[in-house]
């Protein structure tokens, strides 16, 4: 509980109708897509940069932490106040800035919604490629944060390959510009680089400057059915050595499939064992024949089936397959342990045929998607968390998984961060001269340790 | 119906992640989580663990629900919000009472004898007194508090006489076709003597007091289609608005009179032209009715089973695309002017009905051309926009703009409430786009004009 005095002060910063302290509103800003709950003290809705330094500068004297928060849709509970503190919710810093289509830029504030974002620039005939599947509720400040991705990756790269410069509030409360607004710029440090996926625990970002790309004529969107992985991945590999880099190669397996409702509505086969979403852009008549060939490559290698979008509504419907996957699992059990694991693109039968053992070993119900492009594949295991038996062994479960991913090569978070969901885990890919550089710098930066703590590393 | 507590697994069913919302109007507006259905599901949570009673800010958060069940439709689990927030509405009504003004609308006016003589009742009354010095612009008239409308809404005039009354002055008995004018069947000839389907008409609320061109439109269209039209005078408000504010106990009763209402004639179909409407009936009174006698659940049943919204009676039973009824009708439209059609929450998400209201208006021949967002909720919410107008017209916004940004000459739903909304709205951004009900559009190209129409 914060004392009246911190309230009293909290509340000139921000304003009577910028702070909240009910328990209602509480509560809801307790939660992320982890479906964990820590009660913050309060929630902040700043409006600008000056006001959220103003509220760290009165963190680091009054010692109470500052919890950054876009749209609470993170998978790794980065924006959990595990501590209590002030939720600074960026919420109402939703807007964007300016488009300069000369210069292939655009500036936002934190709080935009990053499919909002995209269909303003599409409006304009540009390009902001970074997917996440949440991208219709997620913020881009929380992209940032978590350095997001999602299936365009493949082609177009991650969060990181557009962030061209950043406003920052520093933790001790000092307000940073990084970066350029130009392509390019060696100025010092790449501090932006450093910002984008430090999971809120480096600084609070007030202003991004992304980076544009002219929107692609035409694309193309398909599913392929296959009765039996190694077919799908096979052709995952033809398709990539036959110099198509498609803009989206996603990945579904048996038991994700199942889930999604939408699926036998559209008549598509019913016993299958992986599902290829693949989609290619570019100029118009390119795709059509990358299209046509990469059909061609699907039947070669055993696909069943093999359907190309005629029109939007079709594009949306094989879309919607693949969106709703990640929370419909929570049909085949109420809680789910998400990990978003990446290997070398050739090892993806190898991963997942040995995360189904290690599932098998532990009897556990195991459902596996994501990025065949990219090698990034979410693998969940689903259980029953008052099944205290179940819980043990899937605990035991992920620390084989993450075995097995690193024996192949791979890495144990894509996509969604460490947060507190992976923190246990971290050491087992980094080694501790890693893990204790990072903390000296985090030591620098946030020397009384007020934002975000309890992320990413374990306490030692 | 369902208790608060019994949607304890539903509940559990939501995992937070946040999908809902991109979709959910309140929240739309506030953009604070505590507006957001996921907020709204975790709110339920917390009072059902205790860790909130029935607080302020707990009662505010139900309120702020249009029910437009965005949130289920886009929701990858299911999680059934508005019937979550409406149990909740329920135990805070029971718990807490009404607030006045809610309790003396439904009292008063929803839930007394029948909606004909009550509104007279209930017009004579207010008539004088605030009917006085109101300004009258394009049609909408400042007028007075009515059911569901907040008092500064501009809103259409109440209508000269009221179409249930209306429909009486014109017939003998309690059954009319009601056209042609004289021919009117007592009961049991009509049961023996006539083939066509019989079709009960439920006119609800605001058709019957202030947009009784709807119910009007509907008679011709369904008289040309080839259907008999029983109009049972002794129905009431069909519920929907009691159950919105939680008061289940008037809603059940509301249900049961209508029942009676309508069992006693022979109907192969009941329809009516009001969205809202035809979801309760079809739908949700069945839930509202789920712990009563087995009798009951039974008769709801029977019921729901004959519903049809009018525009799919129009389609799918009477089949008014075949070329007989245009042919009948000799259906003219020289203007053939361009309709953008806006998807009531409770056609579209309630009954699943997306189609036929524009294939209504192909028909009628004029020329379709959708908005960006035809499912987007016009902001009304039932009951929401007493208690919150200002906040229902802010949800409105959005949607004003994108019909006036399709430059239609004409607006089409199937709802009167989203008709009163939109007119609203677009009167408020100086639009002058005609706001319409797909059956007004198709009867004004039938041959034979609509009365007071040319
Ligand atoms: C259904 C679903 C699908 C998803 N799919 C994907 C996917 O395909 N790819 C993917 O990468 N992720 C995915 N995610 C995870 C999540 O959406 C992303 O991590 C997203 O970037 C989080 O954004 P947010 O606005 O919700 O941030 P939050 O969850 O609110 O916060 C995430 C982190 O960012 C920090 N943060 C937020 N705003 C700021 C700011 N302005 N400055 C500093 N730190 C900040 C927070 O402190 C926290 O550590 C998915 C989530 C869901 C629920
Ligand atoms: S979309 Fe469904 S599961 Fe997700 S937060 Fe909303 S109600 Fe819960
Ligand atoms: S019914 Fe509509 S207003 Fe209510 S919570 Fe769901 S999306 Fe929001």
């Amino acid at each position: 509980m914060f004392s009246k005095s911190i309230i009293k002060e909290l509340t000139h910063i921000v304003g009577k109708d910028n702070i909240r302290i009910d328990k209602e509103d509480l509560i809801c800003y307790s939660y992320d897509a982890t479906n964990q709950k820590f009660l913050p003290d309060a929630v902040v809705f700043p409006q600008n940069a000056s006001e959220i330094s103003l509220i760290l500068r009165m963190a680091n004297n009054e010692g109470f932490s500052v919890v950054p928060r876009g749209a609470g849709s993170g998978f790794s509970g980065g924006s959990l106040p595990v501590e209590g503190g002030v939720v600074v919710s960026l919420e109402r810093m939703n807007k964007i800035l300016r488009i300069d289509t000369d210069n292939l830029i655009a500036e936002v504030e934190p709080g935009v919604v990053t499919g909002e974002f995209q269909w303003a620039v599409e409006d304009l005939g540009l390009f902001y490629p970074p997917d996440p599947s949440s991208l219709k509720f997620c913020t881009i400040g929380g992209n940032v944060a978590e350095c997001a991705g999602g299936p365009r990756a493949v082609k177009y790269g991650v969060t990181k390959d557009y962030v061209l410069g950043l406003e920052i509030v520093l933790p001790t409360g000092e307000i940073i510009n990084t970066g350029a607004q130009t392509l390019k710029g060696v100025v010092g440090y790449d501090l932006t680089r450093l910002m984008v996926g430090s999971e809120g625990t480096l600084g609070i970002v007030t202003k991004i400057i992304l980076k544009l790309l002219p929107l692609p004529e035409a694309t193309k969107t398909m599913l392929a059915v296959f009765s039996d992985m190694r077919d799908a991945a096979a052709a995952v590999s033809r398709i990539i050595s036959s110099k198509i880099i498609p803009s989206t190669l996603e990945f579904m397996d048996k038991n994700s499939i199942s889930c999604v409702d939408d699926y036998v509505s559209m008549g598509l086969p019913a016993d299958v064992e992986a599902l290829l979403l693949i989609e290619v852009d570019g100029v118009k008549e390119l795709v059509e024949n990358q299209a046509e060939t990469i059909k061609k490559i699907c039947l070669d290698n055993r696909a069943k089936e093999v359907r190309i979008a005629g029109d939007k509504k079709e594009v949306k419907k094989l879309w919607q397959i693949r969106r709703a996957i990640s929370p419909a699992l929570a049909k085949l059990k109420p809680n789910k342990i998400n990990e978003d694991i990446v290997v070398p693109r050739s090892k993806i039968p190898d991963a997942i045929i040995g995360v189904r053992e290690i599932a098998k070993k532990y009897n556990l119900t195991n459902a596996n998607f994501g990025h065949a492009g990219d090698g990034n594949i979410h693998v969940n295991i689903m259980i029953d968390k008052s099944d205290k038996a179940e819980s043990e062994r899937a605990e035991k479960a992920v620390k084989e998984i993450f075995e097995l991913i690193l024996g192949l090569g791979g890495t144990i978070s894509g996509e969604h961060g460490i947060g507190i969901s992976k923190m246990p885990y971290i050491g087992m890919e980094l080694s501790q001269s890693a893990i204790d550089a990072m903390k000296k710098i985090k030591q620098v930066l946030d020397p009384k340790g007020v934002l975000n703590p309890g992320k990413i590393f374990p306490r030692s | 119906m369902r208790t608060l507590k019994q949607f304890t697994d539903e509940i559990n069913k939501c995992v937070l992640c946040g999908t809902c919302r991109s979709v959910c109007p309140t929240f739309g507006v506030v953009n604070r989580e505590p507006a957001s259905a996921r907020g709204k599901v975790a709110l339920c949570g917390a009072f059902l663990n205790k860790e909130i009673g029935l607080s302020d800010g707990f009662i505010k958060q139900m309120n702020e629900c249009v029910q437009c069940m965005a949130c289920r439709t886009a929701c990858p689990n299911d999680v059934n919000v508005p019937d979550i927030i409406l149990a909740a509405r329920a135990k805070i009504a029971k718990e807490k009472g009404l607030p006045f003004a809610k309790s003396f609308i439904l009292k008063n006016i929803l839930d007394s004898e029948r909606l004909m003589p009550t509104a007279m009742k209930f017009a004579s009354k207010l008539q004088g007194l605030l009917f006085k010095g109101v300004p009258e612009e394009s049609g909408l008239h400042r007028r007075f508090s009515l059911p569901l409308i907040d008092e500064r809404r501009l809103v259409p005039p109440l209508a000269d006489r009221f179409f249930l009354e209306e429909q009486r002055a014109r017939g003998k008995g309690e059954i009319a076709s009601a056209l042609p004018r004289n021919d009117i069947t007592p009961n049991p000839e009509l049961r023996t003597l006539n083939s066509k389907p019989r079709v009960g008409f439920f006119a609800g609320c605001l058709i019957n007091y202030m947009l009784p061109n709807i119910g009007e439109a509907s008679l011709k269209v369904l008289e040309k289609a080839g259907a008999s039209v029983i109009i049972p005078y002794d129905q009431h408000c069909c519920g929907m608005p009691a159950l919105g504010m939680g008061d289940v106990e008037t809603a059940k009763s509301l249900v049961i009179k209508n029942l009676e209402a309508f069992e006693q004639y022979d109907m192969d179909y009941i329809t009516t032209a009001c969205a809202t409407c035809g979801d309760g009936l079809k739908r949700r009174f069945k839930e509202l009715l789920s712990d009563e006698g087995e009798d009951v659940r039974k008769r709801v049943e029977r019921f729901a089973g004959k519903v049809r919204d009018i525009t799919e009676l129009l389609v799918n039973e009477l089949r008014i695309q075949n070329s007989e009824f245009n042919r009948k009708s000799k259906i003219v439209n020289s203007k053939s002017e361009i309709v953008t059609y806006h998807d009531p929450c409770h056609l579209r998400r309630g009954q699943g009905i997306a189609d036929v209201p524009r294939e209504i208006i192909e028909i009628s021949g004029a020329k379709l051309k959708e908005m960006s967002h035809p499912c987007r909720c016009c902001g009304l919410g039932g009951t929401f926009n007493i208690t919150n107008y200002d906040f229902s017209m802010a949800i409105n916004r959005d949607k004003a703009e994108d019909i006036k940004n399709t430059g239609a000459d004409i607006v089409a739903t199937a709802c009167p409430g989203c008709i009163i909304q939109m007119k609203d709205g677009l009167h408020q951004l100086g639009a002058d786009t005609k706001v319409v009900h797909v059956v007004e559009l198709l009867a004004s190209h039938l041959t034979s004009p609509l009365r007071g129409e040319d």
